[in-house]
């Protein structure tokens, strides 16, 4: 203002017109205004602006600078194997390639600038040269893809995207020839191969619910999900930063983490018991019409590892989401209908009948693949039934309150205190007197009740905890059954609940329980943790866990297990369990059969272990559901008595047998057994007859001789063919020829010599298997393998198999 | 021609030959160098990208080439004798008009949807707005006319007719004088809002005012013009949809972050990631095609994310400091038509760097304006220098003061 008033003053003393003089101050004056205003005054607000949003919203603008700003490329890291005990791989990852279009980079590889005439932009050219490029690129997919023309077209013209999946999961031949196909024709721009991974599974569905699958989150099901963290390993990153249009940058900001592969899982299961156990689910399933799917499991009784695990239905981990169960298939069919009805009745938001269909049809699929899904090993609880009577018996016997010389009696049922209608056994006309062994074998309920009154309802819970019925295992795999309601309450178990509960009535277990508390009972009384993963090894082999095997806690002592042993061994020579026999394996077991609140749903089991003095390995096997015929409850479609020791037993036996051949287990032969081993056959042609006889008999077998002369001109059968011991070697003597076929009788309901007589009688060797006691005489012939009426050349071997009707089956309890 | 001796000279030629403002000019190569700088690192990313221009060096060769040649025109019009002006302004406010007229014409080169362009030769050439031409001729006609206001003759009208006495009493309140420069606004205003460049037009309009009010004309007057300017605007701004869009883009960009309000949200993010101190010179992400037109209209953003808040000011600073000596040069101007003259131009400078910090820190709705002396334009450029040279003209002439 100092430099204005001495300008007035200047004009002023100038002597200027008043006039001029005031209007030069206005104009002074209000360009002062101006300068205030918009010198000073308008930079106010800039500012105050400027420091709100560089300083105050700093945060906030930095993290979506960021966010926009740079390019994370994840860098997958592999996933690891997943093997078997014996280093078989189950599951693997293999690299695949999804095929990716950029239409809009498609575009901007043609330089419109190329395309000028005269300095004029050419849009046909320019739109001709990208249409060649276009249909170079749909024609060889086409070809090679057998793609859709019209589709991927019509994909083309979406030039505002950058990302179009055009097939995923190609691999191999294909792949390379498609990046032969981008390098040559320099497509790098506009189309991508994008390795990615994709899981296998060799052995298909193999253990399908124990290994589980991937799905594009990765681990979903089974060990896959369980140790997805330890299978995936880490994926390494690249933070580069990127322009406006997505182009990559690399500069300063670049950051790089390598990716860390996952490890290898090795697993306790044997993929080749595994497949002995699923065929036997399967055969059983077929042979007795069973409704509800099955289950087996297999572990080692002394350490816990698990060798086989199998829940039937199962599916293709390779192929999750279809259907390949037929049962299941025909359940789900069954199903659609049934909820269809249900959501017609209860339609009230006025859908059409297409819709509700579509509705039915996907909550059935759902269910369907959840039943296919679920390892009923893991995630189903049941009622043990007579099998849990093995774990009665060995807390009487470690209490001291029953001992094998204590004898029961049995009228074919009993009255329980507080329980107005009698308990019956399974043989209704009772078992009269028997000692403990043949009570246990005899699987005889009141004897049991006995046993529970003895024990006491509180040693009984004792036991029940001890041998760890009311904790779950613990195992390293998703979806173990939650034992919510499972089971009583200590201090509100009834009198009747122990009456029940001692022989496996009225509260349910899990099957992994189950053979835990089994595997206590054999193995020297040691409650064992079971384990499914061996061990954790990085992919370059190196360790990094090993599983050792966890005793939770003795339950019961050796003695007492060794005593238990016995019983379980007797109990399969001659009790129930005895369609379990196999001769050499020294089969230990206990049959069970339970009935479920489903009407007509019967759950048939047999737990074993072999060989019993050692054993080295638990089964449980369990069928859920046979069918019930429609003349009689007891048996099913097809005439089988309903129970475990008629339906799971007979298929454990064969079972366990083969996987102790499996495991190089030796096999012990009794006297009888011997007997009726398969021993080869010596070369006896050309010899005289009384050097055959002895040649013969030093393998254990006899003889009969067909024609006239002194040496042996053939035999039948010929020599190291391998036919039962004690069969009758045919020697031909002279000119006599034998018959080249012979037609095979009916031996099928006869005793093992009459039918073995019958057999060789007509040129043929019999085979015998099945029940123990066969050598008696007692039992007959159910079936044989090759049918009556047939053809078969002579000296054929026809393996027979011997059972018995055993009467084990489940107790009316409920009315 | 020959340089005529000092002592040969008219007192006019001498005073036309006095020194130059140095602050001012400083102050302007000052920026100049800087907006240089500033325009080569946020132009940089934009170049190497386009795969239409050969070399990333494209819009920083172009504008130092102007820079350079708008430095000399500047040198040239502070050498001219500004009293010319009073009389050159006639002719340039016509030929403007004439250039406007032609825009809207075919002869117009349309770009990114507005048509404000016109060749250097009609048909060929470099493009160039005429309303960059017609800001300066409305302000040197009004300063040279309103210079004249209190030496001008009253007129007298006829008081025995009723049409005489309304127009005494209009003449009275100051209206009557006021008619030529409403025509001129209006005429010119409405041309360029038809391109249409509505910040064109405030920046016509606010030139206008800044030198009518500087001029004296009555306070009234400014309100209700600003009344009507404002009542306009309010009734545009309800009725048609295209601007009540703008508004609520203004009032949340974020709305429409991909679509409509991208270039406001990525100018905000360039400005919030610059923070206090900013990333450092020529480290800015957004310019690498976030911020559309980071070497035009947007190019402030790039400066705070780089230079950060701290030099964001001391940019605007400089601004503050050019106007500043710019009125302060208008309040020592020898005359009243080079104190108007100079009110004029820097109004404009301020205004417009007002409008574009204002429009990328998203104070004000999107106007779509340039920075003085850092958007890249080499005409706009030029003619930006060449009014700096007025100022510097009339600066000559500014008597020395006395030492008493």
């Amino acid at each position: 203002m100092r430099d204005g008033e001495r300008d007035q003053r200047h004009a002023d003393s100038q002597g200027a017109q008043p006039h001029e003089s005031r209007s030069k101050r206005q104009v002074f004056r209000r360009t002062v205004v101006l300068m205030l205003m918009f010198g000073v005054g308008l930079f106010i607000p800039l500012i105050r602006q400027l420091w709100q949003v560089s300083v105050v919203d700093h945060e906030f603008y930095q993290k979506y600078a960021v966010e926009q700003q740079t390019l994370d490329v994840s860098v997958a890291a592999s996933r690891g194997n997943i093997y078997d005990a014996k280093g078989n791989i189950m599951a693997m990852s293999a690299t695949v390639y999804d095929l990716i279009l950029s239409p809009r980079d498609l575009v901007a590889s043609v330089n419109q600038n190329e395309f000028k005439e005269d300095g004029v932009p050419d849009e046909s050219a320019y739109n001709a040269a990208i249409q060649k490029k276009r249909d170079l690129i749909v024609d060889e997919l086409v070809r090679v893809l057998e793609a859709d023309r019209d589709q991927l077209n019509k994909r083309m013209e979406r030039t505002n995207s950058a990302y179009e999946v055009l097939r995923r999961d190609i691999d191999g031949e294909l792949a390379d020839e498609l990046q032969a196909f981008i390098a040559d024709n320099k497509l790098g721009y506009s189309l991508m191969m994008v390795p990615t991974t994709k899981r296998y599974y060799p052995y298909a569905s193999l253990a399908a619910q124990v290994l589980g699958f991937c799905n594009d989150e990765g681990g979903a099901y089974g060990l896959e999900a369980w140790f997805d963290s330890t299978l995936e390993g880490t994926p390494g990153r690249v933070v580069t930063a990127k322009t406006g249009v997505g182009t990559q940058m690399h500069n300063s900001y670049s950051e790089y983490v390598d990716a860390v592969n996952g490890y290898n899982l090795n697993l306790t299961i044997d993929t080749t018991i595994q497949s002995y156990v699923e065929q036997t689910l399967e055969e059983g399933i077929q042979k007795f019409d069973v409704r509800n799917g099955a289950f087996c499991l297999v572990m080692d009784p002394n350490t816990g590892a698990i060798k086989a695990m199998a829940s039937s239905p199962d599916f293709d981990p390779n192929n999750y989401s279809a259907i390949l169960s037929e049962g299941l298939q025909k359940l789900m069919e069954e199903n659609t209908e049934s909820i269809y009805e249900t959501l017609k009745a209860g339609n009230t938001e006025g859908l059409s009948d297409a819709e509700l269909m579509e509705q039915a049809q996907s909550t059935a699929y759902s269910d369907a693949v959840n039943t296919q899904w679920r390892s009923k090993v893991l995630d189903s609880r049941y009622e043990p039934g007579s099998t849990f009577k093995s774990m009665v018996l060995a807390a009487a016997l470690e209490e001291g309150v029953v001992t094998e010389s204590d004898t029961f009696y049995c009228s074919g049922s009993v009255m329980v205190p507080g329980w107005n209608t009698p308990i019956s056994c399974s043989v209704t006309s009772g078992h009269g007197t028997q000692d403990l062994s043949k009570a246990f074998s005899n699987s005889c309920n009141p004897a049991f009740i006995e046993i529970g009154r003895r024990l006491g309802i509180q040693k009984f819970y004792d036991y029940f905890e001890a041998f760890g019925f009311t904790k779950q295992t613990g195992i390293e795999l998703p979806g173990e059954a939650s034992l919510t309601g499972a089971f009583w309450d200590r201090d509100k178990m009834t009198n009747v609940d122990l009456a029940v509960a001692s022989f496996g009535q009225r509260f349910e277990v899990t099957p992994l329980q189950m053979v835990a508390a089994f595997s206590a009972v054999v193995n020297g009384g040691y409650l064992v943790k079971p384990y499914i993963v061996q061990s954790i090894t990085s992919q370059d082999g190196a360790v990094i866990q090993n599983t050792e095997p966890t005793i939770v806690r003795q339950v019961v002592s050796e003695q007492t297990s060794q005593r238990c042993a016995v019983m379980l061994e007797e109990e399969v020579n001659t009790g129930t369990g005895k369609n379990a026999y196999v001769a050499g394996c020294r089969i230990g077991g206990k049959t069970g059969s339970a009935e479920t609140n489903e009407k007509g749903r019967t759950i048939v089991s047999f737990i074993g272990c072999a060989p019993a003095d050692d054993p080295q390995v638990v089964v449980l096997l369990a069928y859920d559901k046979p069918q019930e015929s429609s003349r009689d409850r007891r048996v099913n479609t097809y005439g089988t008595y309903i129970s475990g020791g008629n339906m799971a037993a007979p298929m454990a036996g064969p079972l366990i047998s083969r996987i102790l051949d499996y495991m190089g287990v030796e096999k012990i032969y009794g006297a009888d057994e011997a007997a009726a081993m398969d021993v080869a056959t010596p070369s006896v042609v050309g010899k005289t007859v009384d050097d055959a006889a002895s040649a013969l008999e030093k393998q254990g077998l006899k003889y009969r001789t067909v024609g006239q002369g002194d040496t042996v001109s053939r035999q039948v059968p010929s020599a190291r063919t391998q036919i039962p011991s004690g069969s009758s070697v045919i020697l031909y003597l002279g000119d006599a020829a034998p018959e080249e076929n012979a037609t095979v009788p009916n031996v099928v309901g006869r005793t093992y010599d009459t039918a073995r007589k019958v057999l060789e009688n007509a040129g043929f060797f019999m085979r015998a298997s099945g029940v123990s006691t066969y050598y008696t005489n007692t039992t007959t012939a159910s079936s044989q393998s090759i049918p009556e009426g047939t053809v078969a050349a002579i000296g054929t071997v026809v393996d027979v198999q011997f059972s018995n009707t055993v009467e084990d089956g489940a107790v009316a309890t409920r009315g | 021609m020959a340089r005529k001796p000092r002592r040969d000279l008219t007192v006019e030629e001498q005073l036309a030959r006095g020194p130059i403002d140095l602050p001012f000019l400083m102050l302007v190569l000052l920026l100049l160098g800087v907006g240089l700088i500033m325009m080569f690192s946020a132009s940089y990313a934009t170049a190497y990208y386009d795969p239409n221009v050969s070399s990333p060096l494209y819009y920083i060769t172009r504008q130092a080439l102007f820079a350079a040649a708008g430095v000399l025109v500047m040198y040239f019009v502070s050498k001219v004798d500004y009293q010319s002006l009073r009389w050159l302004a006639v002719p340039m406010l016509i030929g403007s008009i004439v250039l406007l007229a032609l825009v809207i014409t075919p002869l117009g080169v349309t770009i990114n949807r507005a048509k404000r362009w016109l060749h250097m030769l009609i048909v060929a050439g470099p493009t160039y707005q005429p309303s960059e031409i017609a800001k300066i001729a409305v302000i040197l006609f009004f300063a040279s006319r309103l210079s004249k206001r209190e030496t001008e003759e009253k007129l007298h009208w006829n008081q025995h007719m009723r049409a005489g006495r309304v127009l005494q009493t209009l003449d009275d309140v100051g209206f009557l004088e006021l008619v030529p420069y409403g025509a001129i606004l209006a005429l010119v205003g409405g041309l360029m809002i038809m391109e249409p460049h509505l910040s064109g037009t405030i920046l016509v309009l606010a030139g206008g005012a800044a030198v009518l009010f500087a001029a004296g004309i009555p306070l009234r007057w400014f309100f209700l013009g600003g009344g009507a300017v404002f009542l306009l605007l309010w009734g545009v701004v309800s009725f048609t949809p295209y601007m009540t869009r703008r508004i609520n883009l203004w009032l949340d960009p974020w709305a429409d972050r991909l679509g409509d309000g991208f270039q406001t949200v990525q100018s905000l993010i360039a400005i919030g990631s610059g923070g206090l101190l900013g990333k450092g010179l020529g480290k800015s992400m957004q310019k690498f095609l976030y911020v559309p037109e980071p070497e035009n209209d947007f190019v402030f953003p790039i400066v705070v994310e780089e230079l950060g808040f701290v030099g964001a000011c001391l940019v605007l600073l400089l601004f503050a400091l050019l106007i500043l000596r710019g009125y302060w040069l208008a309040l020592h101007a020898r005359d009243k038509f080079g104190a108007l003259t100079i009110v004029g131009i820097v109004t404009l400078l301020a205004v417009q760097v007002f409008l574009n910090v204002g429009v990328v820190t998203n104070l004000i709705p999107n106007t779509g304006i340039s920075l003085p002396f850092f958007s890249f334009g080499g005409t706009a450029l030029m003619i930006q220098l060449a009014e700096m040279g007025i100022v510097l003209s009339i600066s000559r002439q500014i008597p020395a003061p006395k030492n008493d």
